[in-house]
């Protein structure tokens, strides 16, 4: 019970300051409401491109890669705000008050997840409005929905994990970089067998690809490696929780 | 004395810093259940990093600390659940209301969910902030923050209370408002109270015993009274009428005492048995006009002199310059 206390209450102010403050709500909707529009419609051409061969269009096809970038950036997102606790202070209260300090991380991890899911709400109403077309079944939404989560908890247990090792924003960068890279280095705009030359190889190594192309086969209702994914997807979960609680541990050593 | 109950009990702690100094070493000290010790330095003497250490915030380099009879690196979340906490700078998030950072102390604390609001209201009340309680904190002046920290501290009905600094920075009426609430924690509530200072008259008025750290060493521990007796011998302070008879009055009130390092009068303190009309007497004898002499009391800070060499003032500034130093 005191656990769930801890995590209720991180999770309740952090949600409370990421969504009743306009400076902090605002760019979270915005962000990907704009990759969305701007990929969807600026790009929606290159469905035309031969050997595109997604059946759900360009809209379906871009709205998973925004989704899962959502998901990791809302994470990211959060890691900021912990990394903005420590500097100014507000962890310490944390810390002094919180029996047990595990429930801190997982406290935020669970802002992270509903910050997202607030955002990944507009961000499908958006999608169906303007006709996205959805191939899969309601267990293949839930697949889709359920790896997207999985991506949420990887960006906060990364960002997480940086700031509490530097317990600064200014390492912010260090904490967004590495994820918008990984992201991109994905077939983000054509598919995999599209791609040439370096980003090719580099895509063809990198885990988001197995996730992104797991994600848009859920939509499109025939998954092409579903089990790999979700176990590639654990795995880093449990990697990064690791990462995580080791910055905590580091944190408290420090002293904050 | 035993820290089973309330109490706090430390026993050759040290704390050190990579590539820093040692902020604390190797201190003893206890504290009875429902007693108020203030612990008094000069900045950078080690207060903080103690009382960061008592409240788990901070890992001990070694030794040995029990809060409330619990061991504050092996048992820190039984520790964290029997002390509140108002450290020096009130960590605070802007963003929030004060009645906000109430109810999430409160949910940190496992504070029944039925009792929060309630509580929340009465402690609002009680530190003057009733009518604040809705506004966000970037809104506070310093003092409101202070007694904001405090609620906070109180939330779940600590038993031992830590506070570090809590008046630095307040005018005078905060600052007197916190002591009366101190006292009354103490007096109704038989809280136990770790209160750190750099304010004499802080440690004076409210503690029961006072330790004195300075360089990470505790100098002197005992009630204030006792410390002062220690010292026992009062000091005359003449202030001279005209600055050319400063050496001639240091000459002959060198008869009556050893002299004081002071900057604004000429000081001694005063063998036994010797009194004011002693030295008034001198001044006539002697033809020189005095505008003020004082026989004063020994103080905090004349205990802090004996034991350091230094006025806690000097050992102030020293601090600061080190910083400055550091700085550059």
């Amino acid at each position: 019970m005191r656990l769930w206390n801890v995590i209720s209450g991180v999770a309740w102010r952090t949600l409370k300051n990421a969504l009743t403050n306009p400076q902090i709500v605002i760019p979270t909707m915005a962000f990907p409401l704009f990759f969305f529009t701007a990929f969807a419609g600026g790009l929606s051409q290159i469905r035309h491109v031969p050997g595109f061969g997604f059946p759900l269009g360009y809209t379906a096809f871009q709205f998973v890669f925004v989704l899962l970038q959502s998901a990791a950036f809302s994470g990211v997102f959060t890691g900021f705000g912990l990394a903005r606790d420590f500097e100014g202070g507000f962890a310490k209260r944390l810390l002094l008050a919180a029996p047990h300090r595990s429930g801190i991380v997982i406290g935020y991890a669970l802002a992270a997840l509903i910050r997202w899911m607030v955002v990944a709400v507009f961000l499908t109403v958006l999608a169906l409005a303007v006709g996205m077309q959805v191939g899969g079944g309601a267990v293949d939404l839930v697949g889709l929905y359920v790896l997207a989560l999985l991506v949420n908890f990887c960006g906060f247990f990364w960002a997480g994990g940086i700031a509490m090792r530097f317990r600064t924003i200014q390492a912010a960068p260090l904490m967004q970089m590495p994820v918008f890279l990984i992201l991109f280095f994905a077939p983000v705009y054509v598919p995999l067998e599209l791609l040439e030359g370096w980003i090719e190889a580099v895509a063809t190594v990198n885990p988001v690809t197995y996730l992104l192309e797991t994600g848009r086969g859920f939509l499109a209702g025939d998954p092409p490696h579903a089990l790999g994914a979700f176990l590639l997807a654990i795995g880093l979960g449990v990697a990064f929780w690791t990462w995580a609680f080791l910055g905590l541990r580091k944190a408290e050593a420090a002293g904050a | 004395m035993s820290a089973a109950g309330n109490g706090i009990e430390v026993e050759q702690l040290v704390r050190e810093y990579k590539k820093g100094p040692r902020a604390v070493n190797g201190i003893d000290l206890q504290v009875a259940p429902g007693e108020i010790y203030g612990f008094l330095g000069p900045n950078g003497a080690g207060k903080s990093t103690t009382v960061h250490v008592l409240t788990t915030l901070l890992p001990p380099t070694s030794g040995t600390a029990r809060v409330g009879g619990h061991d504050v690196v092996k048992e820190g979340p039984k520790v964290r659940s029997l002390i509140g906490v108002a450290l020096q700078e009130a960590a605070l998030d802007p963003l929030l209301t004060g009645r906000d950072h109430l109810r999430l102390q409160a949910t940190l604390q496992g504070v029944p969910k039925e009792r929060r609001k309630v509580h929340a209201d009465e402690l609002l009340e009680r530190v003057g902030l009733a009518d604040a309680g809705d506004r966000k904190v970037q809104g506070y002046s310093g003092g409101m923050k202070r007694r904001l920290d405090l609620a906070l501290a109180l939330v779940h009905l600590p038993r031992i209370l830590f506070l570090d600094e809590p008046t630095t920075g307040l005018d005078p009426q905060s600052r007197t408002a916190m002591w009366e609430e101190v006292a009354r924690l103490r007096r109704e509530e038989s809280v136990t109270v770790f209160l750190t200072t750099q304010y004499l008259e802080e440690a004076d008025v409210l503690a029961d015993r006072v330790g004195i750290i300075d360089e990470g060493k505790i100098v002197a521990e005992g009630t204030p009274a006792a410390l002062k007796a220690e010292i026992g011998r009062p000091s005359v302070h003449a202030i001279p009428e005209h600055e050319e008879d400063r050496e001639k009055i240091a000459g002959f009130l060198a008869q009556f005492g050893e002299p004081l390092a002071t900057t604004r009068d000429v000081a001694v303190r005063l063998r036994a048995g010797l009194g004011l009309t002693d030295i008034v007497r001198a001044v006539d004898a002697n033809g020189v006009r005095i505008a003020d002499l004082e026989l004063r009391a020994p103080t905090l800070d004349d205990v802090f002199l004996a034991k350091t060499g230094r006025t806690l003032e000097g050992a102030q500034e020293e601090a600061e310059a080190e910083q400055e130093e550091r700085r550059a």
